[in-house]
């Protein structure tokens, strides 16, 4: 299947790139871990294990995920040497997005997890040797694990779509422009807000209320609604959109795009 | 194989292209022509799909090239002047990008990186500039394409290479098998390229094949300066003039130098309206 051909090519061209990655996220968490039972041994005498996994998932996931993600395209699209060879592949527009696509958005998260998986399972091993530390290797399957990973399925659409827009600093500019868009819909909200709730308000935007949620939501069940509109747009048409309108640029790109 | 109609490219306000028209059938070594500047490269970019153009109707291999359609890239290989090759291996390559050309013949390509030199051992960001455009000519040749776009081919390469590119070149040419070559050095595409493409100031000022030249043109290195208005074009080259005189019916027919002819055609380009390629490359 020459979808599969494409997601190989970009594995085998990028070994090196990911082989880096691999052994710094595990050099880091070996240092961090065995610095930590070291100090704990040290001051209280007991082993401690597991305490920075978890964060460091989470900045790896999102933070790495995002920065891979945004510098997918880079060379291939608006490389001035490098676009060729994508342009000229024998694939469709299609299997050249979803290749990076599916890599960055569904591959990367799996292969983050199963390297902290591999590497928490030998790094306790190795402080409870050398510490005496408690077993607490990283849990790849708990529900918070998989919340994480979907939340980030869905917001690194974001980061696709500025990899495939911007022709140039991708990761910097998609964050300035969400942080744009965020300012535009909080002004929004504000001014909805100032308007629903008049009566309420003092001065140009000053409340003077309380919320019980659990009045609110009792008393108002159209707030069911929109929070079910909300869930549709976070889960569903904003990835979906963000992947569309990417596939789209990819599908445009042309040698005048080329600029690094 | 290709049909462009009434082309009209321009980059940013600068237009390039304005009514090109252009047919390259099938089964020869096109030699395409031009100065620095004159948009060959541009053109084989729109042939090949990398850029499209703002007017007009253009078919490759029956396809829309721009729509990059894998049916026509599986059939098209396009060497570009500059490249830049991953950070692998000779056979990693290959895995990686043979299986995407469905006729790629694995044994032809060894013989030709033998007959380069290329040592298909090493790292291909280890090898030399020349070394990689030779690997790719290797590759390009191998895929068996119906359409084989070479830009440039010889810039980097060193003279027995230039020799070798034309043996291997010209071996791996068959009926089935369209080559289109830009150079702008076309003593190293001498009695390979024909028939002949000029591409001057955005247009089409030449496209036919060297015999029809020949049939209509003598070419000879003359040693007492000629009288002008009796040649359509007279240049001074070392030991001569070479001129071109329209051939008389009891003439021999003399072999055509690119060069000259080249010069002449860009130089005088209504003296060559004929030669345009039926339509012509202007409307």
């Amino acid at each position: 299947m020459r979808l599969i051909r494409v997601m190989r090519k970009e594995l085998v061209e990028h070994r090196r790139n990911l082989l880096i990655y691999t052994l710094t996220v595990a050099l880091l968490l070996l240092v961090q871990e065995l610095a930590d039972a070291f100090i704990v041994k040290a001051v209280s005498g007991i082993g401690s294990g597991g305490t920075t996994y978890l964060t460091n998932f989470i900045a790896f996931l999102f933070l790495g995920g995002f920065i891979i993600t945004s510098s997918a395209f880079s060379q291939d699209m608006f490389g001035r040497t490098g676009q060729h060879n994508w342009l000229m592949l024998p694939a469709s527009q299609w299997e050249k997005f979803f290749a990076k696509a599916l890599l960055s958005a569904i591959a990367y998260p799996i292969a983050l997890t199963l390297l902290f998986s591999v590497a928490s399972v030998l790094i306790e091993l190795l402080a409870l040797v050398l510490f005496g530390s408690p077993f607490t290797p990283f849990n790849p399957i708990s529900p918070y694990i998989r919340k994480l990973i979907l939340h980030f399925v869905a917001t690194q659409s974001l980061f696709l779509l500025g990899a495939t827009y911007f022709r140039k600093a991708h990761f910097f500019k998609t964050l300035l422009a969400i942080g744009v868009i965020g300012i535009g819909f909080a002004m929004l909200t504000t001014l909805f807000a100032r308007i629903a709730f008049a009566p309420y308000s003092s001065g140009v935007f000053g409340f003077h209320f309380r919320i019980d949620s659990y009045t609110l939501w009792a008393q108002n069940p159209a707030l069911h609604t929109i929070k079910w509109i909300y869930t549709l747009l976070y889960w569903v048409v904003m990835p979906l959109f963000c992947w569309f309108v990417a596939y789209l640029r990819v599908k445009e790109v042309e040698a005048t795009d080329a600029i690094q | 194989m290709i049909r462009m109609q009434n082309i009209r490219f321009q980059y940013e306000k600068r237009p390039l292209f304005s009514h090109l028209n252009l047919d390259i059938p099938k089964g020869n070594i096109y030699g395409m022509l031009g100065v620095n500047g004159a948009g060959k490269t541009t053109l084989l970019k729109i042939i090949s799909g990398q850029l499209f153009p703002n007017e007009g109707t253009i078919s490759v291999l029956g396809f829309n090239p721009a729509d990059r359609k894998p049916n026509m890239l599986e059939d098209l290989f396009h060497l570009p002047e500059e490249f830049l090759l991953p950070r692998v291996r000779v056979n990693e390559y290959l895995d990686s990008y043979a299986p995407f050309y469905p006729r790629f013949d694995t044994d032809a390509f060894h013989r030709y990186c033998s007959e380069f030199g290329v040592d298909e051992s090493q790292h291909l960001n280890t090898l030399s500039y020349g070394q990689k455009k030779k690997f790719l000519l290797s590759f390009g040749l191998a895929s068996n394409t119906a359409l084989l776009i070479l830009d440039e081919p010889t810039n980097g390469l060193d003279i027995p290479s230039k020799s070798q590119f034309r043996r291997t070149v010209a071996s791996a040419m068959t009926d089935d098998r369209t080559f289109i070559i830009s150079t702008h050095q076309v003593r190293d595409m001498e009695n390979l390229i024909d028939p002949i493409i000029i591409i001057d100031s955005g247009r089409v000022v030449f496209n036919s094949a060297l015999d029809t030249v020949s049939e209509q043109f003598t070419m000879q290195l003359e040693r007492v300066e000629p009288d002008r208005d009796s040649a359509i074009f007279v240049d001074k080259v070392p030991g001569g003039w070479m001129t071109i005189r329209t051939r008389e019916p009891e003439a021999e027919e003399t072999t055509v130098d690119l060069e000259t002819l080249f010069n002449a055609v860009v130089s005088h380009p209504e003296q060559f309206i004929a030669f345009t390629g039926g339509k012509g490359g202007v409307v």
